[in-house]
């Protein structure tokens, strides 16, 4: 990642290499959804890495990149989602901002930290989800699929939040010095 | 680090969030408005159609995977239902012994496979290959597009009975919607043909509700409601969808409660038939 096309600035913010990096792992994570966790359905839930991994980049990136990797995640996640188009960018977006912003004093040495943001800022999404989609006109996302989608959705977040925030901390670099996360997203 | 710097920087914070939320917005409202569905619509054709390869790549691979995470999940169901299909293979054993019996096995099958109440529809015959991708929709995905003369709108049939309703496609797959969704509602027609009620998911594996049913309409366990067919109906007429399970009355109310079952088992649906019926307009 050293030629002059990765050194390339993008709104003197990202350069091509970050941009790669962010695609693969929406890429990677979106098969591993779709293949995968897919099948692992109780009570017509799965674990959903989807609206885990604008969680992930606000707590390994800040609040402005989980913000942006949030929305693009979201967009991404609802071409291949039933639900109204654009309701996982606007959970996404406010999910990665939310995380940045709520973990950004926090000392992350204690290893039960990323698996208890993870499981509260999913069950949080997973809600203003559920209510934004009742207010949209579907009543049963509050009412019918809500409450087996957060008994499946926390836990699986919780159990997956190391290895995906390693990932994400990866592809979504933090920002430069004084941004928020230390470096390396605060992962040891 | 200077105020003023970090004054910007939450400045820039603020400006970041609020147009991506205003961006969300935007996309929502055009989807919900119907202005842009050809371009939504057309790009989620388009993702399904680069992603469908890959994902069959990776399918391949990690399914041994997923089927043992199912598995694991899926212990205790699994056990009910091996010793469900022991006793069944024992009944079959059974049956293998007497000729006649045999013949009317083999019969009934072809029954099925014909499906007689779909009549002269073309059909197409898919094959289920994913579960819903969503936690908040009950839909199951197949393996038949547009390539295979698969609309949206079209009904879709399992062996016993209605499955639900083709809601997108692509080239080479679809997504249905299964009666049991909470948004699907389905028309259906019980007793004599004259008596009519509305059918409405609760989830998956749920019951559905039947509604609209005036108190003291004549009803029995079992009793089989199929789509009514009527004028601008989402379902052509008479397919078997479910059978009543349980009904109640009180003396104030303004219909009966009356709960169904699925005529088709739509937790270990493998293969149904996409029929290539429109809703007239």
């Amino acid at each position: 990642m050293t030629g002059p096309a990765a050194t390339t600035r993008l709104g003197g913010a990202l350069t091509t290499a970050d941009v790669a990096r962010s695609t693969i792992v929406i890429v990677v994570v979106l098969l591993v959804q779709h293949t995968l966790l897919d099948l692992v359905v109780v009570d017509g839930a799965h674990p959903d890495l989807m609206l885990l991994l604008p969680v992930a980049a606000g707590y390994a990136a800040g609040p402005d990149r989980g913000a942006v990797f949030g929305f693009i995640t979201g967009l991404v996640a609802d071409l291949f989602l039933p639900t109204p188009f654009g309701l996982s960018a606007l959970i996404g977006c406010l999910l990665g901002f939310a995380t940045g912003t709520a973990t950004r004093g926090l000392v992350r040495s204690s290893w039960w930290l990323p698996p208890v943001v993870a499981a509260v800022a999913t069950a949080a999404g997973m809600g203003a989800y559920a209510i934004l989609g009742a207010v949209l006109g579907d009543p049963a996302m509050l009412r019918t699929y809500l409450v087996p989608a957060l008994v499946v959705g926390t836990p699986s977040a919780a159990l997956f939040a190391v290895p995906l925030l390693r990932l994400v901390a990866w592809g979504v670099p933090e920002p430069g010095p004084g941004h928020g996360a230390p470096p390396g997203g605060g992962l040891r | 680090m200077p105020r003023r710097t970090r004054r910007a920087r939450r400045a820039r914070r603020g400006m970041t969030i609020g147009l991506l939320v205003l961006a969300s917005i935007a996309i929502i409202t055009v989807d919900y408005r119907g202005q842009a569905h050809g371009v939504i619509s057309g790009a989620k054709r388009a993702a399904h159609d680069a992603f469908a390869p890959l994902q069959r790549g990776v399918d391949e691979v990690v399914r041994p995977v997923g089927s043992f995470l199912s598995g694991a999940v899926h212990g205790g169901d699994l056990e009910s239902q091996n010793a469900k299909l022991r006793a069944e293979i024992g009944a079959l054993q059974r049956q293998t012994l007497e000729t006649q019996a045999t013949r009317n096995a083999l019969r009934a099958l072809e029954q099925l496979d014909h499906l007689p109440w779909v009549g002269s529809i073309p059909t197409v015959t898919a094959q289920v290959t994913a579960l819903g991708a969503s936690d908040f929709a009950a839909t199951v995905q197949l393996n038949k597009g547009t390539t295979s003369g698969v609309a949206v709108g079209m009904p879709v049939v399992g062996g016993a009975g209605l499955v639900g309703q083709v809601i997108e496609v692509w080239s080479s797959g679809s997504t249905v919607r299964l009666i049991t969704d909470a948004g699907s509602s389905v028309g259906v027609r019980f007793g004599s043909g004259s008596d009519l009620a509305l059918l409405q998911g609760s989830g998956l594996g749920r019951k559905l509700a039947v509604n609209l049913i005036a108190p003291g309409t004549s009803l029995h366990k079992g009793e089989i409601l199929t789509t009514s067919g009527l004028q601008n109906a989402q379902y052509p007429a008479d397919l078997p969808v479910a059978a009543v399970t349980s009904f109640s009355s009180t003396p104030s109310a303004t219909q009966e409660t009356v709960s169904a079952r699925p005529l088709a088992d739509l937790g270990v649906l493998q293969y149904v038939e996409v029929l290539q019926w429109q809703s007239s307009p």
